[in-house]
Parts: C-alpha cells; structure tokens; sequence
C-alpha cells in the first residue's frame, strides 16, 4: 500500500466533503448540540427535581474514587456533576460514530450515485489505497469533530460551572481516555463497518439508514452509564478499548476480504 | 507487439453470458472498433480489457500485461473513458485532472501541471480550469473526461462515445486527436460508438458483436465485401438509349450494366477502381456525354443493419 496514493485519496474525497453542506451539516450540527447545549441547559437552568434518597442511591453505586470527586458537594452540584462528567461522557462517542457514518457513506454509495465510481475504479490505485484512503477522510475530520466538541464541552462546564463547584471539573482521566482512546477504536469500526455497506449499496441513503445501526451499541453505553449499569471509569475505557481495537482489526480485515471492483460496479443505479 | 491480444473472452453475470468468447487483436497503434447494439457486450468488453471486472473465461493481454495476473500494471497502462464522464463535480476542472494524473502516476509536480494545461489549451479549457466542473456543459464535460483519459499519456486507449455530446468542432478535433495519437503516437485506441460515420473515418478494423458474440471482424472495406460484394460504378450520362446499354455491355471488364431509375447506368465490374478509366472511354467513344462518375459503397451502416439483421435470422 502506498501512502502518497491513500492521501491522495483521502486529499481529493476530502476537497469533496468540505464542499458539501448536506454532509457537514449534521456532522457540525450534532457536536455543538452536545457540546454547547447540554451544559448551558445543565449550568443555566437550576434543577432540584431530585430528592435527596434518589441523588444518595446514586452515589452509592459509584466507585469510591468518583465519591471521593464530589467530596462535600451538596444535592444539586452532585446531579450536575454526575450529569456533566459522567452521563454525558458516552455522547461523545455518538460524536465520531455519526460524524464518521455521515462521510463514511458517502465513500463509495456517494460516488455511485454521482456516477464517478467507474472513472474511480479503473485508476491504478488498490483496493487497500481506496479503502483507507476513504477510510481516513471519515476518521480524520470527526476525530477533529470530536476532539474541537471535547475541548468547547471542558471550556464551557469550567467557566459556567466555576460558580457552582467552585473549581475546573474538567478533563478528568476518563474523559482524556475516552475521547483519546475509545473514540478512535469506535470510529475506527463504525467507518470500517460503514464503507463496506457503502461499497455494497446502491446509494448515499440505503448506506446511512444501514450505518445508523452502528448507533445502537453506543446509545447502550449510554444506558449503561445513566442507570449505573456499566460506568465509563478508566479500567472499563481500557478494556472496551481492546475489545473495539479487536473488532476493528476483524472488521479491516473482512472488509478488504469483501472488497472487489466487480462487485462495487454491479451496483450502479 | 500487440497492443491488445485477447482469446476466447467470456463473462457471465449469473445465468446471463454477457460476453461469449470474443477473441481478437489489435496491434500497436491501431484504431479498432467495437460496434454493435445496446447490451451487446461492449462495454463488458472494455470493463474486462480495463480490469475493472475479471473474466469467467479466457485470458487477455492489454500492452502486453496478462488482465488476470497482472491487473494493476494494465490499469497502469490504459486510458478508460467510461459512457459517464466520471467527473467529480465539486472539484474545479484543474483539481479534477490533478486527482488523475497523480492516481496514474504522474508524481511530478511541474509535470504535471504542464501536461494538464497542455491538455486544457488543445480542448479550450484553460480559461475555465478554477471552475467547478459541475457548472461544464455537457459538451465541456466530455472534453474534461476525455483529458482526464490520456492525461498518462496511456498505450491503449479505451473510448466509449468519445464525440458524444460535442459540437461538431469538438468532434472534429476529437477524431483529429485520435487520427493523431494513432498514427504519431502508436497508440492503440478502442472505439466503442454508435456513430458508425465516425467509426468508418477513424477505425482501421471494426468488430461488430451481438450478444456477446462476435458478428464479423475485419476492416470496413472486408465486410463491405464480404456482405455486398465489389461496389458498383454509377455513370450519369445525357441521354441512355438501348444502343449505348448494349454497347456499355460489351466493355473490357463490365460483368454486368443496368439502367437505375434515376437513368444512371450502374456496372457491376470484377475491380471498379481499376476498371473506370475503361469503362468511361469506352462510353465516351460509343457516343455518351459522361455527367458524372461514382463508385458505389454501401456504407458502414449498410453493413452494419445487414449483419445485425442476419444475425437475428
């Protein structure tokens, strides 16, 4: 595989997305709601809609290093702070995980529908040129979604919540291995997963319906971090890390399997 | 060497035989034409002989790479140009080209730049090449996509309706191009058209096909032949009588002479070229005032409905 042939790639779909609103859209859209709205609403409106028994079975499923964080912080700033560094920490896995299905489905269903595939296909780049090449253009810019979210997220819960905490809350270890660690990994398979089916489908839509799928998993890491169910604390980060990083290496791995030219033309419109 | 060497050719889609060994040459510079019907396997052709699909059977060397074994270095060789354009129509016209002449090997900068504002000057692009290709018409798209086909400067050549949707100057300067990379360059071009006045004027050797199969293959004078015979020499003359018919009868070489409706004599001679200098002596010594002299070839297209209709036969 050459490098010079994968950025030339990842260069020429780039110069194509950034030109085209219908992608950017939702892959701006959805980080600055996470990013800017969540807190603002968490931080500007106050909320004591929680009793005192609900917030203390709360605290008593934590581990004692997060009990030890909130040390002294009364009702409210324990609901918002579970709410701002703890509830909303999978989100942000929502973040390249849509981004990445919104591009990444536009790889090659895009191309089909625009009918540039074939003129695509018959260069002599290789099947891996092309599909990391198409890869990278999905996991570069929402990693920098996701990373620029991550960095407005911190500034705004510090600055709004400095009055009510009364220091930074943020970054935490969790969120640095989360959105250094496993937003990658989980990208990285989402994208994998995405290009296949974009490979294989006839246009940019079948290819997202199908990649919104990718979704679910996440939204049950949300769930589970909600309910108490499954917390995002570093040693769960490391180890959902190295089980996504297998997945990944499986999921490259079928996709070049199943990538054939023959197969990607016969699903021309 | 051959620019193209392929042998019992065939592809199957399912329970569908798109192309049904098809085996053919074409050398080194030469203009071949694959003509024939829509879904008669032309493009299947060009899609196997490109690697952009891998055959069901037989074996294919494009400028002298195997297309099973050794698909890249064959699509390193080739200039595609698909029935789309294959534009992309975010991308400038310039920006465009780049893309190409990097993924086809073109690693140098200045090289680059130069071959593409070569190309743009000789299709009237250069003034145009910031813009995005998605506001060309239909006409400067083509031209773009055509650019974009030889911007490697490829051996074999692939071309699928390459005037399509050009004005009649573009078109003329396209065969121009062709005509030239031909004969100057040695390059081997594959025209795939349904224009079969351009495919008479640029193909040395035509092949017609129908459903996969071929029909005939050789140059448009050999199937001329092989489907009509000799052509036939047409003489208007003033005025026709029964005298002169006889006498035109009796003439060295004349097989045969008939009147035409329009009171044209039509001879069918064993070698018209060679025999008219005769033939029309011989008219203007048995008293004829000679208006007009034509030889008579059914055109490419005359054959071409005559084989297909065979074919259906």
């Amino acid at each position: 595989m050459r490098t010079d042939k994968v950025l030339l790639v990842f260069k020429k779909d780039w110069l194509e997305v950034r030109r085209n609103w219908q992608i950017l859209a939702p892959i701006l859209l959805v980080p600055l709601i996470f990013c800017v709205l969540l807190p603002s609403m968490i931080l500007l409106i106050p909320d004591s809609s929680s009793s005192s028994s609900e917030v203390g079975a709360l605290i008593r499923i934590l581990p004692d290093a997060v009990r030890g964080e909130m040390a002294g912080f009364n009702d409210n700033q324990i609901i918002a702070y579970l709410m701002l560094t703890f509830i909303f920490m999978p989100f942000f896995l929502l973040i390249p995980a849509m981004a990445s299905s919104v591009i990444a489905s536009d790889s090659f269903a895009g191309e089909k529908e625009r009918k540039t595939i074939e003129g695509l296909l018959a260069t002599p780049l290789t099947d891996a040129e092309l599909m990391v090449g198409k890869m990278l253009v999905a996991f570069i810019p929402s990693m920098l979604v996701t990373l620029i979210s991550f960095v407005i997220y911190s500034a705004i819960v510090d600055v709004l919540g400095l009055p009510l905490f009364g220091r930074f809350v943020l970054p935490t270890l969790n969120w640095v291995l989360v959105i250094f660690l496993l937003a990658p990994a989980v990208a990285i398979a989402g994208i994998a997963i995405t290009v296949i089916v974009s490979s294989r489908v006839k246009g940019f839509r079948e290819a997202q319906q199908l990649s919104v799928l990718i979704i679910v998993p996440i939204m049950g890491l949300v769930v589970g971090q909600a309910f108490g169910i499954l917390l995002l604390v570093p040693e769960v980060i490391i180890i959902l890390f190295v089980i996504f990083v297998i997945i990944d290496a499986i999921i490259l791995r079928i996709g070049l399997g199943m990538f054939e030219r023959e197969e990607i033309l016969s699903r021309i419109r | 060497m051959s620019g193209i060497e392929a042998e019992g050719l065939v592809k199957r889609f399912g329970p569908l035989t798109a192309v049904d060994g098809l085996s053919f040459t074409v050398g080194s510079g030469e203009i071949f034409g694959l003509l024939g019907p829509n879904g008669s396997g032309k493009t299947t052709t060009v899609r196997l002989l490109s690697c952009l699909i891998a055959p069901s059977g037989g074996t294919a060397r494009v400028a002298g790479f195997d297309v099973q074994s050794e698909p890249l270095k064959v699509r390193e060789a080739v200039g595609v140009l698909t029935e789309n354009p294959g534009i992309y129509d975010r991308l400038s016209a310039f920006e465009n080209m780049e893309f190409f002449a990097e993924a086809y090997g073109l690693k140098d900068k200045a090289e680059r730049g130069a071959r593409i504002r070569e190309l743009f000057e000789f299709f009237d692009l250069w003034d145009r090449r910031d813009d995005k290709a998605g506001t060309f018409s239909k006409g400067m798209r083509q031209k773009l996509a055509i650019a974009k086909a030889i911007v490697h400067r490829p051996g074999v050549l692939f071309l699928d309706e390459p005037s399509s949707g050009l004005d009649p100057k573009a078109a003329k300067d396209i065969r121009d191009l062709m005509e030239d990379m031909s004969r100057r360059e040695k390059r081997t071009i594959i025209l795939c058209t349904h224009n079969l006045e351009e495919a008479e004027r640029l193909c040395s050797r035509v092949m017609i096909i129908r459903k996969g199969q071929p029909l005939a293959t050789g140059t448009v004078e050999d199937l001329r032949r092989k489907m009509h015979g000799a052509p036939a020499l047409e003489v208007t003359v003033e005025a026709t009588n029964d005298a002169l018919l006889g006498k035109a009868g009796k003439l060295n070489g004349v097989k045969s002479v008939n009147l035409s409706g329009e009171g044209a004599l039509i001879f069918d001679l064993d070698d018209p070229e060679a025999g008219t200098p005769d033939v029309v002596a011989g008219l203007v010594k048995a008293g004829a005032r000679v208006k007009a002299v034509n030889i008579m070839r059914p055109t490419l297209e005359d054959t071409y409905l005559e084989l297909m209709k065979e074919g259906q036969a």
